[in-house]
């Protein structure tokens, strides 16, 4: 165990944010999490009693009957605000006394920095080019993460949740966002800083970062394991590969969409343009970790080799 | 209700939790306060301290040093100075008095007065001008140049001081009288200086004389200090070189580096950061102002954030400070082609390591070993040429071939011909090319040396069992040896003696009679072998560290090579011939009835015509000795042997198969680089380039395996590499698999710890340096013949004899016999203030030959009493220029030489001077030889007949008036002369001729010295016979 490495590692200024990140993320989804089940709760009270939800409007716990309906922003939201700006400034303070901008290398044409890294919030990006062709991690992906965020609000017929915390309510969005934000992109960048040293090669924490490490990995692409050497039937099997695993994630994710009484209500409100994008996003959202896991598990860089792209 | 039944955001006070973190907030912005004008400005603490102890200092120094000044005060020089001052001073002072009245009374105010406005119109004008300019339209040009009429002409009330009446003046009136006014008052400035003139020269004067008589600082400069220091303000001090965009700010903390006075680490507090740069005359000659300083020391001039970050110590900064036993790296960045510079002992040291120990034979390093790269360039050129000589014969052939055939039309012939004939011409002109290379080359191979022993003679020259014991590790068989121990395997020792062995040249030596070895061992002590070799191990080692210890020389080498060797060291078994790369045999001769004969006068290729290589590559002279001595030196050197020394038998090194594998791993080693073997001539250095090692990033060294270690001990730096890879050549090795033939080559070189520190800072200076070319210390002037003339110096060892610049040893100095009085003078002369001393043309005819003559070589040309003898270096007609050319620079003597003509002697002069040199009183001639064999057996100093081609006459009557401020401790005697008011007197009694002669009597010997005739030997000879 190398804990001057690790230290190294930790303590790097550039890291810490995503140090912090590691323990904010999770403690602020529990957090989150707590509330909204502790809502949950009530929803599930005033929907036993009708008397209840006839006098009672405020969905978020905790609650009295004694207390106000409703209460004024001012003062009583922003006077909290006003103590998280404040709360937010000292640390902002502290932290640029205390962590000043690192000196790295000259920049040298000829000699590139080993790991060389992109800003930490990219390095989620940066790790995604593992997995994928650089077209498809570097222009497709991006894109489409971008616009799915965009099309989000035009797909989302769930008219529940607004103003409180609920994970009843919207358990499928819940969950795909925390599939979607922490599993993969905040459990990405976390990889890409805190796991890739040398050669941009895995080492677990508590390793050496050790510039002379040497390992033997060979990647082969799909068709070739199966003997398909040639372009053309590359082609072809690759396609078919691909068109397979789209009907089989679309089929499941549609059985997960439908699976309670709740959802189906939802889905019945849902046009099929509606539908159909979604089931885009979905699908290629979870080709990110399918694609992950057979390249770490069976080292198989492509699946479908075509001239144009590569998947 | 309690209060928890409340509803919590409506009820809960926040008032707490707001105080709390209000508090912190302030708190935390009182921090970043604090942080941005302390924490990471440290040097504001550094300034206030240096200003406290500094105050200090200077309190307690003008108290020591207050005595010794009122002591100087008082002498009567400082009185008499200061009173004339004083009397100037007050002579001039109402003159003076009046004029500052007159200025500071009368027209400054008036100035003053009338000035506010006159600039008032004139801005105005200056305003409505550039209306005028950009206005587009005639007519509000014309008004507006209207408007500055009237301007003009308006009249102003200006009340002066000291005038009752107002005066009313229009513009130009105003700017007349101004303009007068500041005529007068510069003119009675200069009234005043010239009035104060005396009385300001006297003032310089006297404080010339008291800072002349204080040491460090005198009083008056502590209170300009002093004063200086009350108006001390905390700022940043930085140099600005704005031409290389420059900025250092060391001298924020380093406030010391160039106070007037000396400032120590214990004067002030112990803080060793306050301390004066050490070296003033450095400064002096790299004024701070125009070199900063971390173009020489390196770290980040701009940096003040931290003394880590400020040094360069940081991770990723390129330049970090030169540790202190580094500290001359700064040096070699640009005096990068120089082998010795002033003031740079441990660079110099190390260039000296690297040269002398190999290093070169291996790292080409630009300006090192230029000879062998210029003598392979050469070479290349001359095939290149010989090829496309023999491609336009051919092809000149081939044109008139087809010229003359009978189907070629005519005026294609012509073509063909004129074509043949262009080619004919061009190749003559490559024939002339040819020949000078051929004439570079006959320099060349003379020039060019190597730093180990030809292995080409392993085979006449040494003991066969020796050469494996030997391989196995050479500092075990003689330590200090040149050689490094290379890590071999028994295998491999085996096979390299053995193609060693089987690739010397196959020659028989003339069988030498025995010599006296009680002889032999006179000569070698006193000859001057021990200039450069040693001779006895451990404490009982006396000589040269140049070359080999040769206490156990009689175990290695065979008794007919070495006597063939200190007769003479560059005759060879057999000429090389660098352009058909082989050596030549007798039958080569034999082929073209030519004699086996090759010397430097018998240099050429009797294949080929092309230079040969006809000596060793050695740079050991010879000494000019008899065969008789060098067999008497070589039976005294066979003689020096352990007693127990047994070797195995080696007769496995006459296995052919061996020879393969040996060529091989030979090549491997690079053992070519310092060593000539056969079929390796051509060889490539195998290490790497070392000219830019120092500016290569830290990631290109490669630490291997010992990068994390070396990052966490704090030495992931090119220091820390080069010396770990000093110590341990093998270093970067640990923990690695590799196969034999893949390890690290370089062998050990066995260097002591400040050999490291030396060789360290001469890599770590090799950088590519980032300063502008106008840093480089690339003289065009004299300072260039001296760099030049350091590296022949060098190279032949010159300083194990002679003394070359001041405060230099020789190896004379070190050895017990020379320490002994008798043998004193017996050291050879020293070479300080030579250029002036010498013709430079007599200096090149003996730097040819030093026996200044053809047939008498057995002898000295200057000095035949000296027992170590000028040795004959052979060198090239390039070499003895430098030599000559750097002793003139040296001395700062005008290039070319032209010889001074001096007075001609009368007749009475010429018998005044010879009585002179005869007289009892000036006993020349009982020292100074004359030629005269049965005389100069008892002579102690230079033949005076040959001064007239041998010295300068300036020099010369110098030297006579006092030898001991040139030479101290010289036997020739001081104070012959004594000085009268307008010339030089003889001290002794002096013949009677003398009397009523009224000319200088040092330079009447000069004269006659110089205006010597071998008549008048003859005549001297008679008369000093006659009167001993």
């Amino acid at each position: 165990m190398d804990f001057h490495q690790l230290w190294t590692i930790l303590s790097t200024a550039d890291n810490v944010p995503i140090v912090i990140l590691l323990l904010v993320v999770p403690f602020y989804t529990w957090y989150g999490l707590r509330q909204s089940f502790a809502n949950d709760r009530l929803i599930a009270q005033l929907e036993a009693n009708p008397e209840m939800a006839k006098t009672h409007h405020r969905k978020t716990q905790p609650w009295r009957p004694e207390w106000a309906r409703e209460v004024h922003v001012w003062p009583y939201l922003l006077r909290i605000e006003f103590l998280a700006a404040i709360i937010l400034t000292i640390i902002l303070m502290v932290w640029s006394i205390t962590l000043n901008a690192p000196l790295e290398e000259p920049a040298n044409p000829t000699l590139t920095m080993n790991p060389s890294k992109a800003p930490w919030y990219f390095l989620g990006l940066q790790e995604m080019l593992v997995y994928f062709d650089p077209w498809m991690s570097g222009v497709v992906m991006p894109s489409l993460i971008i616009i799915g965020l965009m099309v989000i609000p035009y797909i989302d017929t769930n008219p529940l949740g607004n103003g409180y915390y609920t994970f009843k309510q919207r358990k499928f969005s819940i969950l795909t966002f925390i599939f979607g934000f922490i599993v993969l992109w905040v459990a990405m960048i976390v990889i890409g800083t805190l796991i890739r040293g040398p050669g941009w090669m895995w080492f677990w924490p508590g390793t050496t970062w050790d510039h002379n490490r040497l390992i033997f990995e060979v990647n082969r692409d799909l068709p070739d394991i199966f003997g398909i050497h040639t372009q053309v039937p590359k082609i072809i099997f690759g396609a078919i590969v691909v068109g397979a695993y789209c009907v089989v994630a679309g089929l499941g994710m549609h059985k997960l969409i439908t699976l309670t009484p709740f959802n189906r209500k939802i889905y019945a409100r849902m046009s099929v343009l509606q539908y159909a994008v979604m089931q885009v996003f979905l699908v290629v959202m979870l080709s990110l970790p399918v694609k992950i896991l057979i390249r770490l598990l069976f080292r198989i860089k492509y699946v479908w080799v075509t001239p144009w792209f590569n998947i | 209700m309690s209060d928890q039944e409340k509803d919590p955001v409506v009820y809960s006070s926040l008032s707490k939790p707001l105080f709390i973190s209000s508090v912190l907030l302030v708190l935390s912005m009182a921090w970043g306060l604090y942080d941005e004008m302390y924490a990471t400005r440290p040097w504001k603490g550094y300034q206030a301290r240096f200003e406290k102890f500094y105050s200090r200092y200077l309190k307690t120094a003008a108290g020591g040093e207050a005595d010794v000044e009122k002591q100087i005060k008082a002498a009567p020089d400082y009185q008499r100075l200061n009173a004339a001052m004083m009397d100037a001073e007050k002579a001039a002072m109402p003159g003076a008095t009046a004029i500052d009245k007159k200025i500071n009374g009368d027209l400054v105010p008036k100035i003053l007065a009338l000035n506010d406005p006159f600039q008032e119109v004139r801005g105005h004008v200056g305003a409505l001008t550039y209306e005028i300019e950009v206005t587009h339209s005639e007519s509000s040009k014309d008004s507006l140049r209207k408007q500055i009429v009237e301007l003009k002409a308006e009249k102003h009330d200006v009340s002066l001081p000291g005038e009752d009446q107002k005066r009313s003046m229009d513009f130009k009136a105003m700017g007349d009288l101004l303009q007068s006014m500041k005529d007068e008052k510069s003119k009675l400035l200069q009234q005043r200086v010239a009035l104060m003139k005396t009385a300001t020269e006297l003032r310089a004067k006297r404080d010339q004389y008291l800072s002349d008589r204080i040491a460090d600082a005198s009083t008056s400069t502590i209170a300009a200090v002093q004063n200086s220091l009350s108006k001390f303000d905390i700022r940043i001090r930085q140099i600005h070189v704005k031409d290389v965009d420059l900025v250092d700010r060391c001298e924020s903390c380093h406030l010391g580096t160039r106070e007037p006075i000396v400032l120590t680490k214990a004067a002030m507090g112990g803080e060793a950061v306050f301390a004066s740069h050490p070296n003033k005359e450095m400064l002096k000659i790299h004024d701070p102002e125009k070199f900063g300083c971390t173009p020489c020391h390196g770290g980040n001039g701009a940096a003040l954030s931290s003394v880590e970050k400020s040094h360069g110590y940081n991770k990723f900064w390129l330049w970090p400070l030169h540790h202190k036993e580094n500290i001359q790296a700064g040096c070699q960045q640009c005096h990068a082609r120089e082998v010795v510079t002033e003031m740079a002992d441990t660079l110099n040291q190390g260039r000296e390591i690297f040269r002398l120990r190999g290093c070169m034979g291996c790292h080409r390093y630009e300006a090192f070993d230029r000879e062998a790269d210029e003598i392979a360039n050469v070479n290349q050129q001359m095939r290149q040429l010989e090829q496309q000589k023999a491609e336009w014969k051919r092809e000149i052939g081939f044109s008139e071939q087809k010229a003359n055939n009978p189907r070629t039309s005519d005026t294609d012939a012509k073509v063909l011909f004129a074509h043949s004939n262009d080619l004919k011409v061009r190749s003559s002109g490559l024939d002339a090319k040819l020949e000078q290379f051929d004439m570079r080359s006959h320099s060349l191979v003379r020039e060019v040396k190597k730093v180990g022993p030809s292995l080409k003679e392993a085979r006449v020259k040494l003991k066969k069992e020796w050469i494996p014991e030997w391989l196995k590790d050479p500092h075990q068989w003689r330590e200090g040896t040149k050689m490094p121990t290379f890590r071999l395997d028994p295998n491999e020792i085996r096979a390299i003696s053995a193609f060693l062995w089987q690739a010397g040249v196959k020659a028989d030596l003339p069988q030498q009679k025995p010599g006296d070895a009680a002889r032999g061992k006179e000569s070698f002590e006193t000859r001057g072998c021990m200039a450069c070799h040693s001779m006895g191990e451990g404490a009982a080692k006396q000589g040269g560290t140049f070359s080999a210890n040769l206490s156990r020389e009689g175990e290695k080498a065979n008794y007919d090579y070495i006597v063939r060797w200190v007769h003479n060291p560059r005759q060879r078994s057999a000429p090389y011939c660098a352009f058909e790369k082989k050596d030549l045999t007798a039958e080569d001769y034999q082929r073209k009835a030519l004699p086996y004969v090759f010397d430097l006068e018998h240099s050429k290729c009797p294949n080929d015509g092309h230079e040969l290589q006809v000596q060793q590559m050695t740079p050991m002279p010879s000494l000019r000795l008899t065969e008789d001595e060098a067999r008497d030196i070589a039976s005294y050197l066979m003689t020096r042997k352990r007693d127990n020394a047994t070797y195995a038998n080696a007769d496995y090194m006459d296995d052919p198969n061996l020879k393969n594998q040996g060529i091989a791993l030979v090549r491997n080693y690079g053992c070519a680089g310092c060593h000539e073997i056969a079929g390796l001539e051509e060889e490539q250095r195998i290490g790497t380039e070392l000219t830019k090692e120092g500016s290569k990033p830290t990631e290109r060294l490669d630490f291997a395996l010992l990068g994390h270690k070396a990052e966490a001990e704090d030495w992931y730096t090119h220091k820390g590499f080069f010396e770990h890879k000093l110590e341990n050549p093998a270093v970067y090795d640990t923990g690695k698999e590799k196969a034999k033939q893949d390890r690290l080559k370089m062998p050990n070189f066995n260097l002591s710890k400040p050999e490291i520190d030396a060789v360290t800072t001469f890599l770590e200076g090799s950088v590519d340096a980032g300063v502008p070319a106008r840093y480089f210390y690339n003289p065009t002037d004299q300072r260039q013949d001296i760099i030049d003339g350091w590296w022949v110096v060098r190279k032949y060892n010159c300083m194990g004899c002679h003394k070359v610049h001041v405060g230099q040893m020789t190896t004379f100095d070190t050895m017990t016999k020379y320490l002994d009085p008798d043998w004193k003078d017996q050291r050879p002369p020293t070479l300080i203030g030579e250029g002036a001393r010498v013709n430079p043309e007599w200096l090149m005819r003996f730097l040819n030959n030093p026996a200044l003559s053809e047939t008498d070589t057995n002898r000295d040309g200057v000095r035949q009493y000296l027992k170590a003898r000028m040795p004959t270096f052979s060198f090239s007609d390039g070499e003895i220029r430098k030599i000559v050319r750097f002793f003139e620079a040296l001395s700062s003597q005008a290039q070319p030489f032209i010889a001074e003509k001096l007075d001609p002697l009368t007749d009475q002069e010429r018998t005044m001077a010879r009585q002179l040199f005869t007289s009892e009183g000036a006993p020349c001639l009982k020292c100074h030889m004359t030629g005269d064999v049965k005389h100069d057996s008892h002579a102690t100093a230079p033949n005076f007949t040959v001064a007239k081609d041998r010295l300068k006459p300036g020099w010369t009557k110098r030297w006579m008036l006092d030898p001991a401020l040139m030479s101290p401790g010289t036997a020739m005697p001081s104070g012959l002369f004594r000085h009268e008011p307008d010339r030089y007197v003889f001290t002794g009694p002096t013949p009677p001729s003398f009397n009523g002669y009224t000319k200088d009597h040092a330079d009447l010997l000069v004269r006659y010295m110089f205006q010597f005739t071998p008549e008048e030997l003859a005549r001297l000879r008679s008369s000093a016979g006659a009167g001993n």
